[in-house]
């Protein structure tokens, strides 16, 4: 494991007597991507809002313990909180740009920051719109008002807006659950792209999200540290059952197929395209099994099968090649 | 199954009933004093003073006495609305029970009637031993626009979402470049719209400038003079036995009316420039 970049220690947070977490105690390493994984609220959020203190803006909220970035103490009441969240950049769930133009929601954080000429502005503006990849799409309408971007172009520029403060962490509270099946990949290779300079944590409870991007792997269950350690291991190998079975999606296993669809020796397209017919073949809330062994299938399936609004339970790697997409139609 | 659908259509025809008296009464309003008000609308009633004793001259007085203090004290009001809104929010004043003591007084000064605030400004005025001025009136204005203006902001700013100030919070802003940057921003157009309707209320209000503020022929040339006003402009003219005095005061309220949707028209013409960067 490499150097540690924020450790917690004995974390605890109570939300109206409610025990949101548990006594935890991790290191996040430096220059990774962290996910932390785990079913709905079982206290992801709550961690993550803890890194940066938004919890104080959080009514009915008492923590307790200690976050150390860089040797400092962000729970310390001595702590300039201002300073803690200029180190990190946030990414929520839905994107929410500022109420101002495209240039203006980048040019804001800098601004606070004392930044006052326009050219080093407008540097700043086209090089993290650059980064992000979204120059070109707006660089003839930096004037117009941010909300008339597409939800993927906000999300790209929210993260944009976020960088533009020159953090050290991004911090991402599931950053693609609201965007469409393309958007989510470019904001998923960003990320990659991002952590070879920047600590990345971020909270998904999409499993195969997480097996995508993670190189670190922390499991939460109800406010309880389950697991963590290097996401091959924790992916691959979990030592805690309620691990494998959180991955493999084990709640589910009890669920009576309707259909089973072996797509063996099929290559990615035709896959789709037989996974769709039989999907069309089967009642509404009926569930289908898919087996496939093409590795791209894998990823691009069951991508697919959600932007047309069906559910993905699960997928789990049967052997070797195989792997079964559970999927519930709409 | 059918009796839902009589439920159904009665309830809505109630609902179109409701909408029509509250229409149908508006119009009948506009109507009845441009009806009376346009022939006796003439350049005269709009540039000379005077208009008080029988044939000629005009209510310039009153105009410019209405506009001086509706102004004032809007502005007045403005300015100790913006921060007491701000302040009633949570992230300022932590809802304590200052807050809500706060929130409960502004309900009952709006539910003053105005010729309290009037006989109040009256008491002080004798106390001081002060004559009826311009600035006693646009101070009384403000007290009665106060509390509409801060109720209606402080709703507006109460609907801004938690998550955009969390997002300037994240970006390391504190909370005054937030609520300043942000919050005023998003909430805009609805402090505008406070804004006037207590504009609507301050210059179509008579009783409360009645003892504080007079009434007189002349123009007003510093705070510390009487002025006239259009809603006193109406109820002397109305008063008078004489058919043409009395038709200057259908003008009057015509008058009345066209400054109040002028500013409204601007009022929007200006928020439309700002509306656009709303997240919604």
């Amino acid at each position: 494991m490499s150097e540690t970049h924020i450790e917690i220690e004995n974390v605890n947070a109570y939300y109206n007597g409610n025990h949101t977490l548990k006594n935890i105690s991790i290191k996040i390493p430096k220059k990774q991507i962290t996910a932390i994984i785990g079913p709905s609220g079982c206290g992801k959020s709550t961690l993550l809002k803890c890194m940066n203190r938004l919890i104080d803006l959080t009514d009915g909220v008492t923590y307790s313990g200690k976050i150390l970035i860089d040797n400092e103490d962000i729970f310390d009441r001595k702590t300039d909180v201002v300073n803690i969240r200029k180190k990190m950049g946030l990414l929520a769930q839905k994107p929410i740009p500022l109420p101002m133009s495209i240039y203006e929601n980048i040019a804001y954080g800098p601004k606070i920051h004392g930044l006052k000429k326009k050219p080093d502005l407008d540097a700043i503006v086209e090089k993290y719109l650059k980064l992000v990849g979204l120059w070109e799409e707006v660089k003839d309408r930096l004037n117009s008002p941010a909300s008339q971007l597409s939800l993927g172009q906000q999300q790209r520029l929210c993260l944009a807006r976020g960088l533009a403060v020159e953090p050290e962490i991004i911090l991402c509270d599931e950053p693609t659950s609201a965007l469409d099946p393309v958007s989510s990949q470019h904001i998923e290779q960003q990320l990659l792209k991002l952590k070879n300079d920047y600590t990345i944590v971020i909270v998904t409870h999409n499993i195969h999200q997480a097996m995508r991007l993670a190189d670190y792997v922390i499991h939460l269950y109800l406010g309880e540290l389950v697991e963590h350690g290097c996401a091959k291991e924790v992916f691959e190998n979990p030592k805690e059952e309620r691990t494998r079975a959180y991955i493999n999606g084990t709640f589910q296993t009890e669920l009576k197929v309707d259909k089973e669809l072996n797509l063996k020796g099929n290559v990615c397209p035709y896959n789709f395209v037989y996974a769709k017919q039989a999907l069309h073949e089967i009642g509404a809330g009926k569930l289908l099994k898919l087996i496939v062994d093409d590795p791209l299938a894998v990823i691009e399936v069951p991508r697919g099968i959600e932007a047309d609004g069906h559910e993905v339970l699960s997928v789990k790697q049967l052997n070797q090649t195989d792997w079964e997409i559970l999927v519930r139609k709409k | 199954m059918e009796l839902r659908r009589v439920e159904e259509s009665i309830f809505k025809a109630l609902m179109i009933l409701s909408l029509m008296i509250v229409v149908g009464s508006l119009l009948g309003v506009i109507g009845i004093i441009l009806w009376n008000g346009l022939p006796a609308l003439n350049i005269d009633i709009l540039t000379q003073t005077g208009g008080l004793y029988g044939k000629g001259g005009g209510i310039l007085n009153a105009i410019m006495g209405s506009v001086y203090l509706a102004v004032g004290g809007t502005v007045l009001a403005f300015f100790l609305s913006i921060g007491i809104a701000f302040y009633l929010q949570k992230e300022y004043s932590g809802g304590t029970r200052l807050s809500s003591m706060t929130r409960l007084c502004l309900d009952i000064l709006w539910g003053t009637p105005s010729i309290v605030y009037g006989a109040f400004g009256f008491t002080i005025l004798i106390y001081f031993q002060m004559r009826a001025s311009l600035l006693a009136g646009i101070i009384i204005l403000a007290l009665l626009e106060l509390p509409i203006m801060t109720r209606a902001m402080e709703e507006v700013i109460k609907t801004v979402p938690q998550e955009l100030k969390e997002v300037s919070y994240s970006l390391g802003a504190t909370r005054l470049e937030t609520t300043l940057n942000v919050v005023s921003k998003q909430a805009l157009p609805g402090l505008m719209t406070g804004v006037l309707i207590a504009f609507g209320r301050g210059i179509g209000d008579a009783a409360s400038i009645m003892f504080t503020t007079g009434y007189t022929e002349r123009i007003p040339t510093s705070v510390f003079d009487a002025a006239a006003s259009l809603p006193l402009a109406i109820f002397f003219l109305l008063n008078s036995p004489q058919e043409e005095v009395r038709q200057k005061a259908y003008a009057s309220a015509v008058i009345l009316l066209l400054i109040i949707l002028a500013i409204s028209i601007t009022t929007r013409l200006l928020s439309r420039k700002y509306t656009k960067y709303i997240i919604k």
